[in-house]
């Protein structure tokens, strides 16, 4: 919004609310193609496929490009933390910590903040 | 900074609103990114629309009733109502 202007407090919590509502529908809808596709998690494909469902179609474009940037970062987040392992596990192997093909579409990044949760529904 | 930007939206946020779906069980890190950047873009569409109304009415603050407005006018938001 341009300088200068404010939100009224109810107008703010109405956005924080529908923001809410456009995550749970976006959720419920990306699932759909997951399940379509027959698998279990939910991707990042599963969200853009949700974004064209829902008329959102020229978010498409910003979010791939957002998408890159994101997986660049965690690539190199991951090889900042190879390093690490080389150095502290010299001698043993470090069988927990897989590392992913990184040419891997479906990719489920394991890291520190565990990411993807099992929801026992 | 560009247009691919990080998300600001807390990614934890998020994905407690991924995990409250039943039919869903599990969902990856990059897609609770997109979602979160997706919501971020949603936001920016709203507000803008309801500004639209603000400055009908010449008003330098946004309100309820400016939301209410864009929601009912614009077929994206229909799921809102």
């Amino acid at each position: 919004l341009p300088d200068g202007v404010n939100i009224s407090k109810e107008a703010r919590s109405a956005i924080s609310r529908a923001a809410s509502v456009f995550v749970l529908y976006a959720t419920s809808c990306a699932n759909n193609f997951a399940m379509k596709g027959k698998r279990k998690t939910l991707n990042a494909g599963d969200v853009l496929s949700a974004m064209e469902e829902m008329e959102f179609q020229r978010f498409v474009a910003p979010l791939k490009e957002s998408l890159e940037v994101y997986r660049r970062e965690q690539k190199g987040k991951k090889e900042a933390r190879k390093d690490k392992d080389k150095k502290a596990d010299s001698d043993e192997q470090d069988k927990s910590r897989e590392e992913e093909n990184d040419d891997d579409d479906e990719r489920m990044e394991e890291e520190e903040q565990n990411d993807e949760e099992e929801v026992d529904n | 900074p560009g247009p691919a930007r990080l998300a600001r939206l807390p990614l934890a946020r998020v994905k407690a609103l991924v995990k409250a779906d039943p039919d869903v069980s599990l969902a990856s890190q990059e897609a609770v990114f997109v979602l979160a950047r997706a919501t971020e873009l949603f936001v920016e569409t709203i507000a803008k629309d309801a500004y639209m109304y603000a400055q009908q009415g010449k008003r330098k603050t946004l309100q309820r009733r400016d939301l209410d407005n864009a929601i009912e006018a614009i077929d994206e938001f229909a799921f809102l109502e």
